[in-house]
């Protein structure tokens, strides 16, 4: 994946999705999940190419049966469509349920995007340097788990060829004595290897002095900047909800604030990925066309 | 002043009952200098080593002292010991601790604190002179063990360490990973001026380069000079050690050679070429070709097998016949998958195409339970898998319940002293003796050995020989994967080349490897040009004194 915005300072990337998923949590407005929805596809396309078709086609599915089934359990609002069962089908929970499905589907396509651009271990290293010894602990464990696994396969296929390993058709009491031999013997050589483990940990100075944190990513001129735009965007947004641009009441009857420049803040905010995106894309063009 | 000043001292264990594990060692070990300590498993050279790096110093009675650049040890503080003094162990994974490369470099680093901007630095340095920048980012799990041990080297060179202490670096490597190890350990010496203290059972590669050879026993320094004349002092004092000499040396001293002893191949040829102008009278070892196989105990046939669907095949049609009361050698590079053939034979992979007969019958067929019990073993690569129990002869007694049989094959593996002792508390040797014994005990009539001689030193390898030799006596059939040309040079009755999944030639050890020009023994490689089919030290001594006893 050649994305720009992977390629900024991972808290570019973590504080870009935590601005992106708080607002499309919170903000309802039929104009603020619109924008929201439609930011949130095209940066997830423009991640996941043609492998985007399929989960979003079942996303959008799942946003429409919401938006249909609400109506069905929410009765209240002024203009009827028509009844159902009885009970009436109204304009008012339809449009509701548009809004919290648009909500849901927003908050789906980000934490998708966030999948793909913050990975495991941009994770860790963005964390180390606020938690040293959390992270070290972490990366510790996440490496024993797979360690566990193969000497855990190891005893049993060295166990098998010397005849004691434990055949299927073995009765209960036989297969859980093989299996609690086989974790005993896992536990000791872990154990054994956490001793050279600690050796190998203190000869290279651990707890010696306070430790600091090896950043791979750095932050550049450019992070530096998509930072600040991205808190003066997420700034005037906030601004905006605070001036009551975002307010909005489905039931009985719609009233939203009209649609103003915090809608536009917004949609600029959401947009970035995407805008660097392009821009990369299109100077490789340039680029190429001009050698 | 020296780097390292070793006074007068001694250590016992608090287990040991008064046993001194160090007796009176008195060293001194001068800035620069590079400093191969050899001995026996258990003759201390371990517990020497650990005793020039304050924090892995054991706990026990201690007398006598160490000054490191003049100052008692001790008075360093953890900063400086942790920077200045780098210490590589044995185990290439366990000593990992994170689960990146570029993180595992800048591990010591960061419990040094130092700064983001020198850390780059010198994370950056390593990463190009160790040349780990193709796999910087890589997952940790996804690196072979040489290249493990290679991170675990950068990884403490990065703290820019005055010595370097390495305690067996590459038992656990094969061989060709093992002296590019001990090449780039030689590299820092020359290129950088940092001390090097290294013990190794393949003296092989390090001796020639070696400034000083320090012979241990019994917790005592025996001999303290240089390679060249340890060779000739081992040799006079008829030591057990001399058998770890390189093939050249072994050679020379045993066809009774005055004056300097050659340390290389190199060396070695051109003493033979001086000793024979003209071509030798006795020229060729008598080498008959590997008879026909009738019934054989294991017979594969087209064997196709890969780990996952879309990964590419491991066995790519292996096919061989292994006679019957034969020790049957496998060799070839790391990772070809002979590892695996043995895996399919035992069914802990299946091949997807082909047959495995044991004795004729398909393994398919034999019932669960007569494949193993009496049939079929496997000694696997690592004894510590097959440990399970708080002392040897538990593990014996989870195999047999007959105490007669039990006592036959512990005095077969030579462990009796070793019985009441954990499995853990003992050494390589140790482990695999006992593992063996272990299975073993399951009296199979065909024997499967991985890697037997991975991480022994050459006194262990004997025995081990000693009691290969005894179970084909008895009529066991021996198979084995080994890196070890060596050994399978003077043990195995056939050798096979492992190559591309599959087995591509067979033979007999004297005409594999004296047809073989690189893949084949350093004594092969000495003697080739006067004489052929003379594979081992054994062999070369042989010929030479052959046509020197008609000669004169």
């Amino acid at each position: 994946m050649n994305d720009a915005f992977s390629k900024c300072h991972p808290l570019v990337n973590f504080l870009f999705f935590v601005g992106a998923i708080v607002c499309g949590a919170i903000l309802q407005h039929p104009a603020y999940v619109a924008v929201g929805t439609v930011c949130g596809a095209v940066y997830y396309v423009l991640l996941r190419r043609s492998k985007a078709v399929k989960p979003m086609a079942l996303m959008l599915l799942l946003a429409l049966v919401m938006t249909a089934v609400n109506p069905v359990f929410n009765t209240r609002g002024e203009h009827v469509l028509f009844h159902l069962l009885g009970r009436p089908y109204t304009q008012e929970a339809l449009v509701y349920g548009a809004a919290l499905s648009g909500v849901l589907l927003t908050m789906l396509l980000w934490l998708g995007c966030y999948n793909a651009v913050l990975t495991g271990d941009k994770f860790t290293a963005l964390f180390g340097s606020i938690l040293p010894a959390i992270s070290l602990l972490l990366v510790m464990v996440l490496r024993m788990v797979p360690n566990l696994m193969r000497k855990t396969r190891q005893i049993v296929g060295a166990r098998r060829c010397v005849g004691k390993g434990t055949m299927e058709d073995a009765p209960t009491g036989e297969k859980l004595r093989g299996g609690v031999t086989v974790l005993s013997a896992m536990t000791s050589w872990a154990l054994e290897g956490s001793i050279v483990t600690a050796d190998s940990m203190r000869s290279r100075g651990y707890g010696a002095t306070r430790r600091s944190s090896f950043m791979i990513y750095r932050m550049t001129g450019t992070d530096a900047l998509v930072l600040t735009v991205m808190v003066l965007l997420l700034a005037v947004v906030i601004t905006a909800v605070c001036l009551g641009q975002a307010a909005v009441a489905f039931l009985p009857h719609l009233t939203a604030a009209p649609v103003s420049w915090g809608v536009c803040a917004y949609g600029a905010y959401l947009l970035l990925p995407a805008v660097l995106h392009g821009k990369e894309a299109l100077q490789w063009r340039i680029s190429r066309s001009g050698i | 002043m020296a780097h390292f000043q070793i006074r007068n001292l001694s250590f016992t264990y608090p287990t040991a009952k008064g046993k001194e594990s160090l007796r009176n060692v008195e060293l001194t070990i001068e800035r620069g200098e590079y400093v191969v300590l050899c001995g026996k498993s258990g003759s201390g050279k371990t517990t020497l080593l650990r005793h020039l790096k304050p924090m892995l110093t054991p706990y026990g009675q201690r007398w006598g002292e160490v000054l490191f650049n003049g100052v008692p040890l001790q008075s360093l503080s953890r900063r400086d010991q942790a920077a200045k003094i780098g210490y590589v162990m044995q185990d290439p994974d366990d000593q990992i601790v994170t689960d990146k490369v570029w993180h595992e470099l800048a591990f010591g680093l960061e419990s040094l604190g130092c700064e983001q901007k020198t850390m780059r630095a010198r994370v950056a340095e390593m990463a190009c002179y160790f040349g780990i920048q193709d796999w910087f980012h890589r997952d940790v799990a996804n690196l072979s063990g040489g290249q493990k041990q290679l991170l675990n080297l950068a990884s403490i060179m990065a703290m820019q360490p005055e010595v370097l202490i390495l305690d067996e670096p590459t038992s656990q490597l094969d061989p060709i990973a093992a002296s590019d190890f001990l090449n780039t350990v030689r590299k820092i010496n020359i290129e950088l001026g940092t001390t090097v203290i290294i013990t190794e059972h393949r003296l092989e590669d390090i001796f020639p380069y070696a400034d000083r050879a320090i012979v241990m026993d019994g917790g005592a320094v025996v001999a303290d000079d240089t390679p060249r004349n340890i060779g000739k002092l081992l040799h006079q004092q008829q030591s057990e050690m001399f058998a770890a000499m390189p093939a050249s040396v072994r050679a020379f001293y045993g066809a009774g050679g005055e004056g300097e002893c050659p340390l290389t191949v190199r060396e070695g040829r051109n003493w033979l070429s001086a000793a024979f102008p003209t071509a030798p009278q006795h020229s060729e070892m008598i080498a008959p070709a590997l008879p026909e196989v009738k019934a054989p105990a294991l017979s594969l046939r087209e064997l196709w097998f890969r780990y996952e669907k879309d990964a590419p095949d491991v066995l790519r049609g292996v096919s061989a016949d292994v006679p019957q009361g034969s020790i049957y050698a496998i060799v070839g590079g790391n990772g070809a998958g002979k590892s695996t053939t043995l895996k399919a034979v035992c069914g802990i992979c299946r091949p997807y195409r082909g047959k495995v007969k044991v004795f004729g019958k398909n393994v398919e067929k034999y019932k669960s339970g007569e494949l193993f019990g009496g049939c079929l073993a496997m000694l696997p690569q690592d004894p510590k898998s097959l440990f399970v129990k708080k002392t040897v002869r538990e593990e014996l007694q989870e195999m047999s319940r007959d105490g007669e049989k039990i006592a036959a094959v512990a005095r077969l593996c030579e462990i009796e002293p070793l019985l009441d002792s954990h499995p853990y508390d003992l050494s390589g040797g140790e482990q695999q003796r006992s593992a063996l014994a272990k299975v073993l005990l399951t009296e199979p009539k065909l024997l499967l050995l991985d890697e037997p001689t991975k991480g022994i030193d050459s006194f262990f390898k004997e025995k081990l020989a000693d009691i290969l030799c005894k179970l084909k006596a008895q009529g066991v059939t021996v198979v084995m994967v080994s890196h070890d040309v060596e050994f399978c040079a003077r043990y195995a009755d056939a050798v096979s080349m492992f190559f591309d999944g599959q087995i591509l030639t067979t033979d007999t050890p004297r005409r594999f490897f004296g047809g073989n020009s690189f893949y084949t023994t350093a004594a092969a490689r000495m003697s080739r040009h006067v004489f052929s089919m003379a594979v081992t030290a054994e062999d070369v001594v042989e010929l030479y004194r052959k046509n020197r006893g008609e000669a004169q």
